[in-house]
């Protein structure tokens, strides 16, 4: 019978899982972690089907399934060291999502990677190869003399919105219509998370920000940057996609478009970029739970999923 | 022996061609020297112009205020340059376009058609190599068989070019010669 | 080898492949075009990699990514586009990666004009971007030395771990002279960076990086760099020049004016008025003992600098007030002639 094992001093009780459960078999504890979180426990084992969505859905590896005698591992893609994110942060998923890629295709010893300014600025703590920190917005530019440098390698960036749609647009745009063979992983999460909270490029309208109080106002601020549509308009850049991580088949989907992103480099094929619509419960002062169906409802109908390129379809 | 040479006409005129070519053949003599061109905006269009050092030492300024010789392949040249030229100096002066020649007398004047000597050689366009020829007629700088060597050199991809260039700068070089001799007598 | 007549440009990017560089990543700007046009015919030649970038601020961050994995990489610009790169610059030392920069200066501020300059001297020696950080800067006066110190400012980059400037002005990049590459070494050849980011096979994850949270480290990496910086005076150079016997007035200037003092010391020296030079080769590290020790020699010192007075500082604090110190600068594209300097001397002389 399949079980969730916790690792109950990894959780920031995001209640992700709980929520995510189809089956109820999780409920919340009511002693708290060495962090101080309440964590989740397996109230109810005998319900679980194996289903691995609270796996999927953990941003922070707190959970493992035991199902014939065997458990899932932690991806080596990932160092041991624990994410800084705030609770229920969906950069401690798209991190995962990336690291099993390293790790299932087999490339994470020949691999770089680019972090960029922004939350996710230490992730060169976090994956498991050779990383780059680079200035704010450049991460694109950095990636791209790695790899002119050294074709050999396999090189991704990491970036959010603020640092590929704002400050480093122009970036985005050349590296792009160059045809870097590189991938870029953004994760557009609508807001500045690192400094607290201000308007990003792609702050949706009306959407309420620290220097957008009243909401963001389109007569004003302009509307939110669609970043992949942006980059459609280019001809060279052959391997565009939008996906979510708001579900757990989000999430499945989201493995699968990064995953073709890497092959796509791996095989010299294109530029490939894949933009993952994600949540910032902390800045959109939610909670996590909420910030999912908030990025279902109000998000998704702006920046639609999907492969919006392929190197098949641009051919 | 130390030299200094400004060459100046309209940008096109090639001026800065024979400038490199003066300054290749003085390296291969196993002279020291410098090629500066002026590239500031009066590149683009009006007069252009460019220093040339030939020197028995290592050069120190590329650049200079009182050249030794000009040449001159238009009138708004002469009217820049004409009084920088140091006293015993030489001007040689591209008689087809300036229609006056230096008012000193404390320089020697070469004077040359250069686009008509060129023009009945084949081409108008190798004006700037009479004037070339002229100059190291009239002051016996630099050796024609290296320069004509370098000009080879210059136009190995273009050899139908190199006869014309060649007579061009033999049919200078005569007059600037004569030029000298005439000054000597 | 024989000579080649080249310009200061041209043969700044062949040195780069004789010192075994194969990748470039630049953005016009006058007046240093013939760098980047030069290299983009040359660099696929020999295996390597031209890239022209969308803004110096990606080039230079080209340039991080490609020194972090090891390569030797280098890029060249003129003033308001080294500006730029400034903030690549900061990120560059504070990561300790070695890249060559090459700054063929023209006049300023804002877009100044296109014409030669010396006047970003203060924005190559003391760091230019933001942080306590110094790069090694080379200052040439001929294409020949032009040649040679850029080869030696790869070597040099590798030895530091640090960026290395090259700063010539316009003439120094527009000139032809006759030069010759003494030596040549391919990418094979060099030795290997085992910080490099490489691909972790057969080892821990190798990380480039300047962001260091913790105020400790942070100082600690502060005080590395600086004991680094302090190392480099085992680089100085310089050239004394006439003056093995006391002088007069001691002229110091660098880059191309120092070779238009020399001319202008020429005739001084013809009319009997005993002037020397003393040329600072390294910016950073300033020559500073060196000049001391000239300026013990001299009555009187005169710089002379392509700017309102940005060396006269640092050679101020060598002089320390023991000798009169006068300048001349000629700014904004303008550039002094041998009989300026001349004058300027002769007015030092005269009054005694």
């Amino acid at each position: 019978m399949p079980t969730p094992i916790i690792t109950k001093d990894l959780c920031k009780g995001c209640e992700l899982c709980v929520h995510a459960c189809p089956e109820g078999v999780l409920e919340m504890s009511t002693e708290i972690n060495a962090k101080g979180y309440f964590f989740p426990v397996a109230a109810h084992p005998e319900k679980c089907t194996g289903c691995r969505y609270c796996l999927l859905v953990c941003p922070d590896t707190a959970i493992q399934i035991e199902a014939k005698g065997k458990v899932t591992v932690r991806t080596e893609g990932l160092t041991d060291k624990q994410f800084h994110y705030c609770p229920g942060c969906t950069h401690g998923v798209i991190h995962r999502l990336v690291a099993e890629c390293l790790e299932e295709l087999g490339i994470r010893e020949r691999t770089v990677g680019v972090a960029p300014v922004g939350c996710s600025v230490l992730a060169y703590d976090y994956f498991n190869c050779d990383m780059h920190e680079a200035s704010h917005g450049r991460a694109m530019a950095v990636a791209t003399g790695i790899k002119r440098g050294r074709k050999d390698l396999v090189v991704f960036s990491y970036q959010g919105d603020g640092d590929l749609a704002s400050i480093g647009m122009a970036e985005t745009v050349h590296t792009a219509n160059r045809g870097e063979k590189i991938t870029v992983i953004f994760v557009n999460n609508a807001i500045y998370g690192m400094t607290g909270g201000q308007m990003a490029p792609t702050t949706l309208a009306g959407q309420v920000a620290s220097t957008c109080p009243l909401g963001r106002d389109v007569n004003h601020a302009g509307w939110p940057i669609r970043v992949v549509e942006l980059l459609q308009s280019l001809r060279t850049p052959a391997y565009l996609a939008r996906v979510s991580v708001h579900d757990p088949k989000s999430i499945l989907a989201a493995k699968r478009a990064i995953r073709k992103a890497f092959k796509y480099q791996i095989d010299g094929v294109c530029f490939s970029f894949v933009e993952v619509v994600s949540t910032c419960p902390t800045g959109w002062g939610m909670q996590p739970h909420e910030s999912c169906n908030w990025l279902e409802e109000n998000m998704i109908p702006y920046y639609p999923l999907g492969e919006v390129k392929t190197p098949e379809t641009a051919a | 022996m130390h030299s200094e040479i400004i060459m100046a006409g309209f940008g096109g005129q090639g001026v800065l061609l024979i400038g490199k070519l003066l300054a290749y053949a003085g390296m291969k003599a196993g002279n020291e020297v410098t090629w500066m061109p002026a590239y500031g905006p009066e590149m683009r269009g009006g007069t252009c112009n460019c220093t040339v050092v030939l020197s028995d030492k290592p050069v120190g300024s590329p650049i200079t205020r009182s050249p030794h010789a000009l040449i001159v392949l238009n009138l708004p040249s002469l009217e820049k340059f004409e009084s920088a030229v140091r006293p015993g100096g030489v001007i040689v002066v591209n008689t087809s376009l300036i229609n006056r020649l230096p008012a000193r007398s404390d320089v020697r004047t070469v004077p040359v058609a250069a686009n008509e000597i060129a023009q009945e050689a084949g081409t108008p366009k190798a004006a700037n190599m009479v004037a070339l020829g002229a100059f190291l007629g009239a002051t016996g700088l630099g050796d024609m068989a290296v320069v004509k060597e370098v000009l080879g050199e210059t136009f190995a991809s273009r050899p139908k070019l190199i006869d014309l260039n060649q007579t061009c700068l033999d049919r200078g070089y005569e007059i600037g010669k004569a030029c000298a001799a005439q000054a000597r007598s | 080898m024989a000579k080649k007549l080249m310009k200061g440009c041209e043969a700044i990017g062949e040195a780069a492949i004789n010192a075994g560089c194969r990748l470039f990543f630049g953005y016009p700007i006058t007046p240093q075009n013939e760098i980047p046009e030069y290299l983009s015919a040359r660099l696929p030649q020999v295996g390597g990699t031209f890239l022209q970038a969308e803004s110096e601020v990606a080039a230079s961050n080209m340039l991080y990514g490609a020194a972090g994995a090891g390569c030797r990489v280098f890029t060249s610009s003129s003033s308001p586009g080294i500006s730029l790169m400034m903030e690549a610059m900061s990120y560059l030392a504070g990561a300790e990666l070695p890249v060559v920069v090459v700054n063929i200066m023209r006049g300023g501020p804002g877009l100044g004009g296109i014409l030669p300059s010396q006047s970003d001297y203060f924005q190559a020696t003391k760091g230019g971007g933001h942080g306590d950080y110094r790069v090694l800067v080379l200052a040439p006066s001929t294409v020949q030395e032009a040649v040679d110190l850029t080869q030696d400012a790869f070597d040099l980059a590798d030895e530091y771990r640090n960026p290395v400037m090259v700063v010539g002005d316009g003439l120094i990049g527009q000139m032809m002279e006759p030069v010759e590459f003494k030596r040549t070494i391919s990418p094979e050849d060099l030795p290997p960076k085992p910080w490099a980011t490489t691909g972790c096979a057969g080892r821990k994850p190798n990380i480039i990086n300047s962001l260091l949270l913790n105020p400790e480290h942070l100082e600690a990496h502060n005080w590395h760099l600086h004991r680094k910086y302090q190392e480099m005076v085992k680089e100085i150079r310089w050239e004394d020049w006439l003056l093995d016997e006391p002088v007069d007035v001691l002229i110091v200037a660098y880059g191309t004016v120092a070779r238009i003092c020399k001319t202008a010391i020429d005739v001084l020296r013809a009319r009997g008025i005993k002037v020397g030079l003393f040329r600072p080769i390294t910016l950073y590290p300033f020559p500073e003992p060196q000049l001391s020790a000239a300026v013990d020699k001299a009555k009187k010192v005169l710089v002379t600098e392509l700017s309102t007075g940005q060396m006269l500082e640092d050679v101020r604090a060598v002089v320390a007030g023991r000798k009169p110190v006068s300048f001349f600068g000629r700014v904004g594209g303008m550039v002094m002639t041998p009989e300026e300097i001349e004058h300027e001397v002769d007015k030092l002389v005269v009054q005694g």
